[in-house]
């Protein structure tokens, strides 16, 4: 990049909030996807919303492609710079703006943590909805672009349906306000189209949140099963008798070995595991978590375990949310594959994970949110072995294949971002494509906007996503994946 | 070469006294997109049209060449009742939809209030009524579409499982649309289970004071109503909750509701139940008054309940109907137009008050105003939009939002 840009950057955000020095450039080179990796030009953090706008009007005047950068969590590649490109940190936006209980609202800039909004508002007695497993590192900008869920988005969805507004810089420069804070603005709902859009269509600089009221009560329970498939009847038959659980999470044999090596959070020694989780008016409850409790013996749990209260519900949130990372105490390296299938398709999915299993030599182990049918099959294998690497990569491949022929997605959480992209045409027709980079190219007719993201590029067909690496803050204990 | 059925417009098809000059039912989704793609070709004014209940919402047309109605594209297309998500065609009714799903214990959690109210339609206004307060509106439940385009093409976005991040959500981008962007095919939700037990609390207020203090008591409380609604009609308010759970948490929400109230509060159920849900739903729609839509700060009822009268003081008695937890609200003005533009007026004028729309009103009205206020902030992207979706302008041209 030419002097006279890198000046003009300096000028917009001050000459130590741009970074060029290789040596700082090394963060930002990768997200939590770090088998993807590239160099940018140059960093720049911005520091009010003013400045993004100032340093994507440059961008765009000078045809610079740019990248937005929460703080780095992502598990897609959606923030993987463009090589030449400028990565727009927004890491120094991370002021709370506004905190309105009475209205239930908060407005924050995008460098806040989720979890922050929900420290911020917990003292009144409410909570942030949307709760991925990296909370307390993840940016809710990241969120945004994401759509992020979490473990209990069965009941409660996902970031598009608690966020009300957002300020944005589009990809012209134009600082726009999209959304509203007061309910039916009129029109296309364009921040429906933005949240999740990964990054590829604007640069969020204020984001304003929905927060609930804390739940009256919360009761979790875990139940042991000799199969993946009682405990799947278990699921079916709670959500057949009208009960929408707050989180039902599944563990096979293979995740639950590797949590009690990890986290000691003394689960059975069963095949599959169930976690369920109610929350509401303590009435309600009570109600119903007794029918969730029948229904598990009945559907054949071998034992049922109540928690009696909240230290032993988070010793079993512990050992659901440590399953990922556990998994380096049971194999060298594991692969982490997240997609969906519609929830009475779990086990006829399960049974063809386990023959591919069995069928490649390499161990699976299954950690899934099995009230959305969301999967995270991990795939042991060690790197040192000739050609597992590669096989280990076929096999996450073949499993998205299993899930777009149920009738799934290849993505239900973490993106399809620099990853998948190449994996969208086993979902969607060459004109649902061709459609979606128009709009695109509407929004951002030089595609300078987190170019090489969501869509496939042809010329990069055959890419198949990476083996998991441990990312820096997981490593650090800040984070778990979920 | 298109087969679909075709005819001559008529009275009956006019908007806001407009007659479409030609009436079109495409069989199916190939022949709804070559319709679609003939009229943009020879750039054709097209409306499209489910129920045609909420038609006349909008500006006034210019000439309408094409009315293209969904009444054809009417089945129920799957119901995974394990899942929890169905499929159905943009033309079949709500309540069509609703009565099959039922058969299985489920429901597609969307308040109409109108019979006829199609999918397509009510996707495409992103309507709501009062089980918005749990359920969010149409935009929140939709997790697939299918799209007819303009250039003939058919495309799919989304999906049938509720948790799906992959490529860009459209189905949101149609909810609200008015039918400017493309023409919806089909739609799937995420469905919800039909609740084993209802009830419903209501309670009378002479004055706005003590209404906003007996609300804010609920809304800071734990409790969870399905619907949470007010209505203002012959000078009184009566704020209305709807519980629906199992029996007992039922009872036992109810029972904690009305020692939160600081006036006598009446339980309904059965019959009678279901015949108040429908009358806060319809009641601003029955007559012929203009009907205008407008948003608050859900803190700020007590500022609502003066500005109410300032709107009473402009045009005598009007009924209104809002969802407290959200502000969102519905306003009856029977009065005349230089009135009810007044009142608009009024209304858009408020610090409290906003997306302030006319959604029924007369021609007349519409000339005094523009129904759908000042345009948003992002109205460049959105017409960039639009523009990509329908280079010919074809769609529910003139007529907004965008």
């Amino acid at each position: 990049m030419d002097e006279r840009l890198v000046e003009e950057f300096r000028r917009i955000a001050a000459p130590e909030n741009v970074l060029r020095e290789p040596i700082k450039l090394l963060t930002y080179e990768c997200d939590a996807l770090p088998h993807l990796r590239e160099t940018p030009a140059l960093v720049v953090l911005p520091g009010s919303a003013a400045e993004v706008q100032a340093v994507v009007r440059l961008c765009a005047k000078e045809g610079v492609p740019f990248v937005a950068r929460g703080h780095g969590t992502g598990l897609s590649g959606g923030a993987l710079p463009v090589p030449g490109g400028v990565v727009i940190s927004l890491a120094r936006l991370n002021r709370v703006l506004e905190v309105d209980i009475p209205n239930r609202r908060v407005t924050v800039e995008p460098g806040v943590t989720n979890l922050e909004i929900t420290k911020q508002v917990a003292p009144f007695g409410y909570y942030y909805a949307p709760d991925p497993s990296s909370q307390q590192v993840c940016s809710i900008g990241g969120n945004v672009a994401e759509n992020s869920g979490g473990a209990h988005c069965l009941k409660y969805g996902f970031t598009v349906h608690h966020v009300i507004a957002v300020e944005a810089v589009l990809p012209s420069g134009e600082l726009v306000k999209i959304g509203s804070p007061l309910p039916d603005a009129p029109g296309p709902d364009l921040l429906g189209l933005l949240i999740g859009s990964e990054g590829t269509l604007a640069v969020v600089t204020k984001v304003t949140v929905r927060i609930l009221r804390k739940p009256e009560t919360v009761q979790t329970l875990l139940a042991a099963f000799n199969s993946i498939s009682e405990a799947g009847a278990a699921v079916s038959d709670i959500i057949g008798a009208g009960i929408i659980p707050a989180a039902v999470e599944m563990m096979d044999a293979v995740a639950i070995r590797a949590a009690e090596a990890a986290v000691h959070p003394n689960f059975p020694p069963a095949d599959t595991i169930l976690i369920v989780e109610l929350d509401g008016p303590s009435s309600e409850v009570r109600e119903l978590f007794a029918v969730v409790e029948e229904t598990c013996r009945r559907a054949g749990a071998t034992t049922v375990e109540v928690a009696p209260d909240e230290s032993q519900r988070m010793r079993i949130w512990k050992g659901r949310k440590a399953a990922f990372a556990a998994m380096g105490r049971v194999s060298p390296n594991y692969y982490v594959q997240d997609g969906v299938v519609p929830r009475t398709k779990l086990p006829e999915v399960l049974g063809r994970i386990a023959a591919l299993s069995k069928r490649s030599g390499l161990p699976i182990g299954n950690v899934f949110h099995a009230g959305d049918g969301n999967l995270h099959p991990l795939i042991c294998y060690d790197e040192r072995i000739p050609g597992q690497a590669t096989l280990a990569e076929e096999v996450a491949g073949e499993i998205l294949t299993y899930c777009v022929e149920a009738g799934g997605s290849i993505t239900g959480e973490h993106g399809v971002g620099a990853d998948k992209r190449d994996y969208m045409p086993r979902m969607f027709s060459d004109d649902d494509l061709d459609v979606m980079q128009r709009l695109r190219d509407a929004i951002d007719p030089h595609r300078l906007c987190n170019p090489g993201k969501v869509l496939p590029t042809p010329r990069l067909c055959g890419e198949v996503p990476g083996p998991y690496r441990q990312h820096p803050v997981e490593a650090a204990g800040l984070a778990e994946r979920f | 070469m298109i087969t679909a059925s075709m005819r001559e417009g008529s009275v009956a098809d006019a908007i806001d006294g407009v007659v479409p000059r030609q009436i079109i039912e495409p069989a199916d989704a190939k022949e709804l997109a070559a319709t679609l793609h003939a009229a943009s070709r020879d750039t054709r004014i097209t409306v499209l049209r489910g129920g045609g209940t909420k038609l006349g919402w909008g500006r006034t047309p210019h000439p309408v060449d094409l009315l293209v109605s969904t009444a054809r594209l009417n089945t129920m297309l799957v119901h995974r009742h394990g899942d929890m998500t169905a499929t159905a065609h943009a033309g079949l009714s709500l309540m069509d939809v609703n009565r099959e799903l039922g058969r299985h214990g489920q429901w597609l959690p969307i308040d109409s209030a109108f019979d006829a109210a199609t999918i397509g339609g009510i996707v495409a206004t992103n309507d709501s009524g009062p089980v918005r307060h749990r359920f969010g509106t149409p935009r929140d439940l939709v997790i697939g579409v299918t799209l007819a385009l303009t250039d003939g093409r058919i495309i799919k976005a989304g999906g049938h499982v509720v948790k799906n991040v992959a490529g860009y959500d459209l189905g949101k981008l149609v909810s609200g649309s008015f039918g400017t962007l493309a023409a919806i095919v089909d739609a799937t939700f995420k469905l919800l289970p039909i609740p084993q037990a209802s009830a419903t609390l209501e309670a009378s207020y002479d004055e706005g004071e003590t209404l906003a203090r007996d609300v804010m008591q609920v809304s800071t409380s734990q409790l969870e109503p399905m619907a949470f609604d007010v209505m203002l009609d012959g000078g009184e308010y009566r704020l209305r909750m709807l519980f629906a759970s199992s029996p007992a948490a039922v009872a036992s929400q109810v029972e904690s509701a009305q020692r939160l109230l600081s006036r006598p509060s009446a339980v309904i159920t059965g019959d009678r139940e279901m015949e108040v849900w429908a009358d806060q739903t319809r009641a601003p729609w029955t007559g012929t008054g203009a009907v205008i839509r407008f948003g608050w700060l859900p803190a700020k009822l007590a500022e609502i309940t003066t500005l109410m009268q300032d709107v009473q003081q402009i045009a005598g008695p009007v009924v209104m109907v809002g969802r407290v937890g959200s502000g969102a609200g519905l306003m009856r003005v029977d009065a005349d137009t230089r009135a009810q533009a007044a009142v608009v007026e009024r209304l858009r004028s408020s610090v409290w008050v906003g997306n302030v729309a006319v959604l029924r009103g007369t021609a007349d009205l519409k000339q005094r105003l523009d129904v759908w206020g000042p345009p948003a902030s992002a109205v460049d992207a959105a017409r960039a939009l639009k523009q990509m979706f329908d280079p010919a302008g074809i769609l529910n041209a003139g007529r907004g939002p965008i």
